[in-house]
């Protein structure tokens, strides 16, 4: 089975209000330490955001700044027309999921979710009947008097949902909240999750540093790289479309050829790389350093027609069995150059050692420039 | 083998048991003696040492001042040892660890040691009054527990579930009141409660800062049984334990036995 085009998911049809959560030219600083440089973030009503990003990206530092936990050094933060940069963070009517929930331990699983209510003084008949009704959103009526210590880490992160949506937040912010669940969990908590905001159709920002948890919950991805936004766009443009390296590398898997350009035309440049001559999409200089990038399932064993495919030829260095898949690694003299390919049926003679031939679309191709201090 | 094992256990458990509270029983017996000596067993029974408290007027006013100091020096570290053990958790100070072990360290020194310090340190300062000398002395007697038992319950306590109750509409200080202080209410109870009785019982350091009119009550209790050895002694500890008594039961309502042994 070959592997013609990327598999673009249809567009969710995003109809969203623009700049409901207007983060304005944020900067935050730790003492010498800039975590936050002038970033800008617009998050539509009912819009789920993800801040993805490796530790230290500054993700969690822009959430507590949304959330009042921080002040920002210089930049404002409105939601719906508010802008809340000098509000106190009690006042700002944000629910906080926290990545290990912070439930009050003192309190049953019920009064802690009429916890946010009595803060506000809603009246006790009110109160009893959001409760029950936030209990039901997360099907865990049968709990509400339970000790929170009783409970397990699913039970407890739903319960810490339902303290937070039921005293109906203008926007809500997860904090990594499933990092302290095992996988498969995980990915029902995740689908469970997304079904709950979207029926309340609350505006939710969602901290990962787990890209499949990314891709699956998203509307839009917000990839971070050391206090900026490197790329902001839906997950099929993020995965497919990356804007710069740092991005095509941190999100999904790659393949990674360094290279010169030659020459181009049409909007095609040909570059010299260790497998060979390769054509992508794109405008470089002849004599410029770049890197090109390739999803593993986006290449197919075999030859393809010329003019619209890569076709390369290299040793498998290693096989790797997922069993629905096949990842193969190829490598060449440099150590950084790898070409990962991953296949649903395995040709019989693959084996490390064996030569192969390749292909993948030329518009499957992504080139950026090489890092600098890249020297090859 | 076992079984002889586990026998042989419970038997010590018992002798332990019954080594521990003898003495005790002991001066309860004699509270109620009718002899005008500290015998036992008494050759009768009466309630005449508990009449004559009430006439034993420099033991009662030893008993109020050792309350008066235990309470007020307790009260004093409970809010002072909790913003240094906060400071000390969430402060980002320099050799937190050194300042916590120099703030328990009242607890490895001899009261003896401590005793000569204050009274010297009260002089060259011109403290002239005993009453805040004894308090400020027992302030630093009844820190260490404070801090140890604060800071115990302080590694316990997740500070995002402060953060979770301001982002639900609680003030800071509103927040610490609601989430922090019933986390870490056995800390403070079994803190004070050990505080108090730390300071209440306190002679090696006392015996340096009392003065003829100003006795707290070991003192003056040794005094009573170096002059006149009759059962008042006594009857003022089977007050005493009965006092006690009384306030483990409040403790244990307040936040339960069980949660405050475990800090």
């Amino acid at each position: 089975m070959s592997q013609q085009a990327t598999a673009l998911p249809p567009e969710a049809e995003a109809q969203h209000e623009p700049g409901y959560l207007a983060v304005s030219n944020v900067t935050k600083r730790f003492g010498a330490a800039t975590v936050l440089d002038s970033l800008s973030l617009s998050v539509g009503r009912a819009e789920f955001v993800s801040l993805l990003g490796p530790s230290g990206c500054g993700k969690t530092t822009l959430l507590r700044l949304i959330a009042g936990l921080l002040a920002p050094d210089q930049g404002a933060i409105e939601v719906g027309g508010r802008d809340l940069t000098r509000v106190a963070a009690h006042r700002r009517n944000i629910g906080v999921v926290f990545q290990n929930y912070a439930l009050f331990p003192h309190l049953t699983v019920a009064e802690n979710i009429a916890y946010g209510l009595r803060a506000k003084g809603v009246p006790k008949a009110e109160q009893a009947k959001k409760v029950a009704d936030a209990l039901g959103l997360v099907r865990m009526e049968a709990f509400a008097d339970r000790a929170v210590t009783a409970l397990s880490g699913g039970q407890q992160q739903r319960i810490a949902v339902a303290r937070a949506v039921v005293v109906e937040p203008s926007l809500l912010l997860l904090d990594e909240p499933f990092s302290a669940l095992d996988r498969k969990l995980r990915e029902t908590m995740q689908i469970e999750l997304r079904h709950i905001l979207r029926d309340l159709g609350i505006t939710s920002i969602f901290v990962t540093h787990d890209q499949d948890e990314a891709l699956v919950m998203s509307d839009r991805i917000a990839v971070m790289n050391e206090g900026r936004i490197e790329h902001l766009g839906t997950p099929s443009e993020v995965y497919a479309r990356p804007k710069s390296l740092y991005t095509m590398e941190f999100v999904g898997q790659s393949s990674r050829i360094g290279g010169v350009v030659t020459g181009g035309r049409d909007g095609l440049v040909e570059i010299d790389t260790p497998f060979g001559l390769i054509r992508a999409p794109g405008h470089f200089l002849s004599g410029s350093k770049v890197v090109v990038g390739v999803r593993p399932e986006a290449i197919a064993a075999g030859e393809g027609p010329a003019g619209e495919y890569n076709t390369v030829r290299g040793t498998v260095a290693e096989v790797i069995y997922f069993g629905s898949r096949t990842l193969l690694h190829f490598r060449t003299a440099q150590d950084d150059d790898r070409l990962h390919v991953e296949l649903n049926r395995l040709p019989d003679t693959v084996s490390p050692g064996v030569e192969m031939t390749v292909r993948w679309r030329v518009d499957d191709s992504r080139v950026f420039p090489a890092p600098a201090g890249d020297d090859r | 083998m076992a079984l002889f094992g586990s026998l042989f256990c419970r038997l010590v458990l018992g002798f332990v048991i019954v080594f521990l509270f003898l003495p005790i029983l002991i001066v309860l017996t004699v509270s109620f003696s009718s002899s005008a000596v500290f015998a036992f067993p008494p050759p009768g029974f009466s309630l005449r040492w508990y009449a004559s408290l009430a006439n034993a007027d420099s033991m009662l006013q030893a008993v109020w001042l050792s309350t008066q100091i235990a309470a007020l020096s307790t009260a004093i570290s409970l809010v002072l040892g909790t913003l240094c053990a906060i400071a000390i958790t969430r402060g980002m100070i320099p050799g937190a660890k050194v300042v916590a072990t120099f703030m328990a360290s009242p607890l490895m020194l001899p009261g003896l040691v401590l005793g000569i310090a204050f009274l010297q340190a009260a002089r060259d300062f011109g403290l002239r009054d005993t009453y805040s000398t004894l308090l400020i002395a027992h302030v630093v007697i009844t820190m260490p527990f404070i801090m140890r038992t604060v800071l115990a319950s302080l590694s316990l306590f997740d500070f995002a579930m402060v953060d979770a109750a301001r982002m639900l509409g609680r003030s800071y200080p509103a927040a610490l009141w609601t989430v922090l202080v019933p986390n870490i209410l056995p800390g403070f109870v079994s803190g004070g409660l050990f505080a108090f009785i730390a300071s209440f019982d306190n002679y090696p350091v006392s015996i340096f800062l009392v003065d003829v009119r100003t006795k707290t009550l070991p003192i003056q209790l040794l005094n009573q049984v170096e002059m006149s050895p009759d059962p008042t002694v006594a009857a003022i500890s089977a007050l005493l334990i009965l006092g006690t008594i009384a306030a483990l039961i409040v403790c244990d309502r307040l936040v339960g036995l069980k949660r405050m042994a475990s800090i």
